[in-house]
């Protein structure tokens, strides 16, 4: 059994534990700190943006520093940490062993995070996450771009280290009982989203070291006036984080599969087909990096290939959704929190999913390149599915966490206005890349839908704010306050279910 | 199901393939940009009908489940797991 707050212990205890649920303990309590953080400076940015002109943020400068912060932090502090938390706690116990494979490596991997995270929020760079080149370069102010660059390659060999440790743990340290076709699902998702980041990292890794040294003066291999190509960057970011979508939303969709057939009272409608589907999407999400550069002046061939490679992860996610359709149907649904964060995943994943059909295809692509349709897009993926999906999860794991019930009303109210307020934030954004309007900018000109639309979508931000101060109320409150859970059944569904809390996996 | 597999397989050889073959057999002189243009935004049209009428199924399909496998439905019974008393192994 998994609880960690109902015994309560020295806080150094925890911290310098290499257990693999106290670790997953420190990711989650973690990420859910830069959750708050990164989501803070997003509701700047929005409040920013509700009229044209400076508001509230003095140069367009400072606006650039807040979203490269906003988006580096929820991107790498925020939804991998969180996936890990989800990992440590739930991989070794589905696949029946005591621990991680290697404990130390697991505890050095998340002690990369503070470091990792401290070179960011204190240098505070201005190149957006991308780190854009030549810019990068030649003018970003340092040491704010160098933090930023050495933040991130700490933040890049936790996660290695910390994919290796999934790996070895699934295919290696599985009991000897189980065949790879019994691991759950959840841990699938974990080895798919592992052997992706183990292939895609290194090559992020190679291109802040030449970034870097570019900055320093020694080469020139992103800088034009040194002979260099910047497009030749774009390529190698792209390399690494069209996959590391999937990296974020492979696990996101494996706690739906947790989640969907508990509270649909059924097993999952086809478990093969899901491992499948993890399998394509690891592989296709290397077919499509070049999508993101179109507008680059790539050949026609190149452009269709890259357009083809994208559209190829489309039958693997309607393979998820089908599943999770077909599990539900004929099912006796328990819409509690969790599941209704899963369901609301599902319905935005396939919105964000039909985005990104238009996204692929050339013709759009130019149309609505670099406009806010791209910033609705990749939200409603990374908010509207690999968050809800996550914190779905974490409502879910709450009881086990800590022993005690969450307040069911307080998380309906936070689904219902996270669902209306992303809605509004995401689906409006779209709308208003298609009346054109560039994205990463500080000041617009005041045209009467470009201002009607960017205050719909400030409104939908706040609404999100609300709603994330209310879980945080009920994160805190129910920890310390709530009902004591049942652990056999703390949601009521009755009859005999598979947990995998009660595999026996007790400390070391 | 083996003959619906079928016919969406001859569908899909005689609308998709003969469009991305003239996509592709467009030469690269210049002048002939804008043609391949159209046949792109045909085939992305086509595509968008197509991701549209599969997106309001499923979305239907999505809703009407909620509401008719809810716990609360008057004609909601145990599922034939809950029925068995069989342990649901895991996902």
């Amino acid at each position: 059994m998994v609880l960690e707050l109902q015994k309560p212990r020295p806080v150094w205890q925890i911290m310098f534990s290499t257990h693999h649920t106290d670790v997953g303990l420190l990711y989650l309590i973690s990420s859910i700190a830069f959750l708050f953080m990164g989501g803070a400076l997003a509701l700047l940015i929005r409040a920013e943006l509700f009229l044209p002109e400076a508001q509230l943020i003095a140069d367009a400068m400072t606006f650039n520093r807040i979203f490269t912060v906003h988006g580096t932090t929820l991107i790498f502090l925020f939804l991998l940490p969180s996936a890990s938390a989800v990992g440590n706690y739930f991989v070794p116990i589905m696949v029946r062993y005591k621990d991680m494979a290697y404990p130390k490596l697991n505890a050095i991997a998340f002690w990369m995070i503070p470091p990792g995270a401290a070179l960011i929020w204190l240098g505070f760079a201005d190149f957006t996450w991308y780190a854009t080149p030549p810019y990068s370069i030649i003018s970003a102010p340092g040491p704010a771009a160098d933090m930023w660059i050495f933040g991130l390659k700490i933040l890049g060999i936790s996660s290695v280290l910390g994919a290796i440790n999934f790996v070895v743990t699934i295919l290696k340290c599985k009991h000897p009982d189980m065949s790879i076709g019994q691991v759950p699902l959840l841990a699938w998702a974990f080895l798919s989203s592992s052997l992706i980041v183990l292939v895609a990292i290194p090559t992020f890794a190679a291109a802040l070291l030449m970034l870097l040294t570019d900055r320093l003066g020694v080469t020139g291999f992103f800088n034009p006036a040194m002979g260099g190509d910047p497009i030749a960057y774009a390529h190698l970011f792209w390399f690494t984080f069209h996959p590391e979508v999937y990296v974020l939303v492979i696990p996101a969709i494996g706690m739906m599969y947790e989640i969907i057939p508990r509270f649909s009272r059924k097993p999952i409608f086809s478990k093969s087909s899901g491992i499948f589907a993890f399998v394509l999407l690891s592989i296709v999400s290397f077919s499509s990096w070049a999508h993101h550069m179109y507008a680059t002046g790539m050949s026609f061939t190149e452009k269709t290939v890259f357009m083809l490679g994208t559209l190829a992860a489309v039958p693997a996610s309607g393979m998820h959704v089908f599943n999770f359709v077909a599990t539900m149907w004929n099912g006796r649904i328990k819409f509690l929190t969790p599941m209704m964060w899963a369901i609301g995943g599902i319905a935005l994943f396939f919105s964000a999913g039909a985005g990104g059909v238009a996204n692929a295809a050339m013709p759009l692509d130019f149309t609505t390149h670099d406009t806010y349709w791209v910033v609705g897009h990749f939200h409603l993926f990374v908010m509207g599915t690999i968050a809800f999906g996550t914190i779905g999860f974490i409502y879910y794991m709450f009881p086990y966490v800590t022993g005690r019930m969450y307040n069911e009303t307080m998380g309906k109210v936070h689904f219902i206005l996270s669902f209306v307020g992303t809605v509004l934030v995401f689906f409006t954004q779209h709308v208003l890349g298609l009346y054109g309007m560039p994205r990463r900018i500080f000041d617009y000109p005041a045209i009467p839908e470009w201002i009607a639309m960017n205050q719909i979508a400030t409104v939908g931000a706040m609404i999100i704010g609300v709603s994330m101060v209310i879980f945080l109320i009920n994160l805190i409150h129910s920890s310390a306050k709530g009902k004591p859970a049942d652990i056999h059944d703390p949601f009521g569904l009755g009859g005999k279910y598979y947990y995998p809390f009660e595999s026996k996996n007790p400390h070391h | 199901m083996k003959n619906l597999l079928g016919l969406f397989l001859v569908l899909a050889i005689l609308v998709i393939i003969p469009t991305v073959d003239h996509v592709f057999a467009a030469p690269d002189e210049p002048g002939e940009y804008i043609d391949r243009r159209v046949l792109i935004w045909n085939l992305f049209f086509r595509m968008m009908v197509a991701a549209f009428t599969v997106g309001a199924v499923v979305s239907g399909t999505m809703i009407w489940i909620c509401w008719r496998f809810r716990e609360s439905h008057p004609n909601a019974t145990p599922t034939e797991y809950e029925k068995s008393g069989a342990e649901v192994g895991p996902a």
